[in-house]
């Protein structure tokens, strides 16, 4: 069962054409469109996100600290229209289709992946050990692989897989609920949560929001 | 497998399917503020013309989101946007006594027949980095002419344009303020919040039923018939001020009541060149929760006929407190909004001349009193689920001085006032985000004044409970 998840652990590096060595936050394109990156997301994604990227709204996820690779494959995702739930279509097609500079759209990855994290808010401490058990364990039984080997120890993020500490539980459980519909395509993820009872993705969601 | 007749099936089934996408692609074509922002309706609405706490940063920051409709790139979109609607009325008595001839007659046109009300043409878009345009022209279907015969008319209807600014200095997480200056003609249809009266609820009405008379001046009165410069400032997305001036549209700003008579006794109002409008609000966002305190108001001076402005003035005061109340996600939005306006009128010029000759200046006010009051109070709540099924559930109340010369009296011989009350229920579907069908009713507890016997002749107040149908598209 170990080799099992370490060659879906393996696959979804892989897939997601990650290097175990990106580096997040480090400014490393031009200054200028670092700056421009940052006006953008001070005085337009803010609106939403909130500001640094800590939203206070469940509606709109957590930005603060964010791996920069991963919000640079979702803007992408969402120029492209390949991530199809309602939110993404009402708000980001039209935000993130008028980005058409990429490396604005790097200045603007940088300024979340570098503002400090979101502090965790407590939950339930029966689910949230439920769900600490699920993100560290996985499901070996059902060859579910431990949310912690792509997402970090400390739900950090880990290379191009994004950072879910901090998240808010409603917004992961519906992208958990979207993935699992494959409403959001994420062909590794969908492989590794569509089995996930209700109660289970509840639980780590509630978990994350904790951390 | 196929043969020949399977396959001109298979092909007829092709357009269907076709001709249904390209339907379904055109009415997700929302009007041209989402073309140009590349975003859905619930962007910027709760439901339309609700806004969210994001419509209303796109509002104050000067519709300037989004792209230009025409830049180096070429032709983006479309700048014009279209609105329609279409309905049936049930008016719950629609058979009153003619006081003058004893006949019964029909309270309302068009009792329980489906009437094309009309409808609206919209330019509007950013214009640049700093500058937008919110334009409405409508055409009303139903407009009274004089014979008594409905027939069309088109006016300038709701226009807001303006400039706006974002000042972020260094370090900051979210602008530090917002400067805008706003040019338009129905002081508070400039405000982003739904509780003040130009975007108040309700969205839309019976076009023919009967409705109370009395309303402040700043809760339509001066719609489309003045034109307002003012500037605001709002800091941190938390305090909003702006201060305004109105003058009645004409010479160079005629463009904001293109359509409305101004030379006609009755006409568009005549205000003197300086009136203002204030404006302060407080508003704070947590979670999915977003609310607002406020209070607002104006002094207008007006002059009793609206043909002379060799004569003293009227002046209305208008002083209204005002608070909102947001709670949106994707499935349930719950929203409530509230306002009251306390109107003094000082009848400082009509006073005195019907006192004098027994009537006012021209077709101006002939009031029994020197001064009068007038109070509005309007709350309303709404629910919404996945944005699609609503119900709103609203409450209004009018009272004010009783005043024989402005209202009358009543039929036991003593000064009315202008008081009503009442409520509206509605259920509202949105099966696409442009398309609203809408059934609403309004009850009434007391209508201009009376509850029972309101003209003399047996009406009583619920006899105008109206029952309104609607369908309602903007494209």
């Amino acid at each position: 069962m170990r080799a099992l998840i370490a060659v879906t652990v393996g696959l979804a590096l892989a897939g997601a054409g990650v290097t175990a060595t990106a580096q997040v936050g480090t400014p490393s394109g031009d200054a200028s469109y670092e700056k421009a990156g940052e006006e953008r997301a001070v005085n337009l994604c803010s609106t939403c996100h909130g500001p640094r990227g800590i939203s206070t709204s469940p509606e709109f996820p957590i930005l603060a600290a964010q791996r920069a690779g991963y919000l640079e494959a979702q803007i992408e995702a969402f120029r492209s229209k390949t991530r199809e739930e309602k939110a993404a279509h009402d708000f980001m097609y039209g935000i993130a289709g008028n980005l058409n500079d990429p490396r604005v759209i790097t200045g603007i990855a940088h300024y979340y992946a570098s503002q400090p994290p979101a502090p965790g808010r407590p939950g339930d401490p029966a689910i949230v050990a439920k769900g600490k058990e699920f993100f560290d364990k996985g499901s070996p039984d059902r060859g579910i692989p431990p949310c912690a080997s792509c997402h970090g120890a400390n739900a950090e993020g880990l290379a191009d897989f994004p950072r879910l500490a901090g998240q808010h539980a409603k917004y992961v459980l519906r992208q958990l609920e979207y993935i699992q519909g494959l409403v959001r395509k994420a062909p590794v993820m969908h492989g590794i949560v569509k089995d996930l009872t209700p109660d289970e993705m509840n639980a780590v969601a509630v978990f994350l929001q904790s951390k | 497998m196929f043969g020949r007749n399977s396959s001109k099936r298979a092909g007829v089934s092709v357009l269907a399917l076709f001709a249904t996408v390209a339907a379904i692609e055109s009415a997700n074509a929302v009007p041209s503020f989402a073309r140009q922002t590349g975003q859905e309706c619930p962007a910027c609405h709760v439901s339309w013309p609700e806004l969210t706490p994001y419509g209303r940063f796109f509002k104050l920051t000067g519709y300037t989101i989004g792209k230009n409709f025409v830049s180096s790139e070429g032709f983006n979109y479309v700048p014009m946007a279209a609105m329609a609607q279409a309905s049936v009325t049930h008016l719950q008595n629609n058979s009153m006594i003619d006081p003058d001839t004893g006949d019964t007659v029909s309270v309302m046109q068009r009792q329980n027949s489906m009437v094309w009300s009309g409808g609206s043409l919209f330019f509007a878009t950013k214009l640049g980095d700093y500058v937008g345009a919110f334009v409405q022209w409508t055409y009303d279907n139903l407009a009274t002419v004089t014979n008594g015969t409905l027939g069309g008319h088109s006016a300038m209807d709701n226009t807001d344009i303006r400039a706006a600014y974002k000042y972020s200095p260094a370090g900051v997480a979210e602008p530090e303020w917002v400067f805008g200056l706003t040019l338009n003609n129905n002081p508070t249809v400039q405000d982003p919040w739904n509780s003040t009266p130009a975007w108040a609820y309700p969205y839309t009405t019976a076009p023919l039923a009967p409705t109370p008379a009395a309303a402040t001046l700043i809760d339509g009165g001066l719609a489309q018939q003045v034109a307002g410069l003012g500037a605001y400032a709002w800091w941190q997305k938390t305090i909003y001020a702006e201060f305004s001036a109105y003058r009645t549209a004409n010479v160079f700003s005629n463009f904001f009541r293109q359509g409305q008579p101004i030379t006609t006794p009755g006409g568009v109002l005549e205000i003197t060149n300086f009136n203002p409008y204030w404006r302060l609000a407080y508003s704070h966002d947590w979670g999915p929760n977003s609310i607002m305190v406020g209070t607002y108001g104006m002094t207008a001076d007006v002059f009793p006929d609206n043909t002379n402005t060799n004569t003293p003035t009227d002046r209305f005061r208008d002083v209204a407190i005002d608070g909102q109340y947001q709670y949106i996600t994707d499935l349930h939005t719950f929203t409530a909004q509230a306002t009251y306006i306390w109107e003094k009128q000082s009848y400082n010029a009509s006073f005195p001349i019907t006192q004098e000759t027994g009537s006012g200046y021209g077709a101006g006010p002939t009031p029994s009193n020197p001064t009068d009051t007038l109070k509005t109070f309007k709350i309303k709540g709404s629910y919404y689920y996945e944005r699609k099924y609503g119900a709103t559930l609203a409450l209004f109340q009018t009272r004010g001085s009783a005043d024989e010369g402005l209202y009358g009296t009543t039929p036991d011989g003593n000064p009315n006032t202008p008081n009503s009350s009442g409520y509206i229920a509605e259920l509202d579907w949105l099966p696409i985000q442009n398309l609203r069908v809408l059934l609403q009713y309004t009850g009434y507890n007391k209508f201009n004044g009376l509850s029972t016997n309101i003209d003399g002749n047996g009406r009583n107040a619920r006899d105008n409970n109206t029952l309104f149908f609607d369908v309602w598209v903007a494209f």
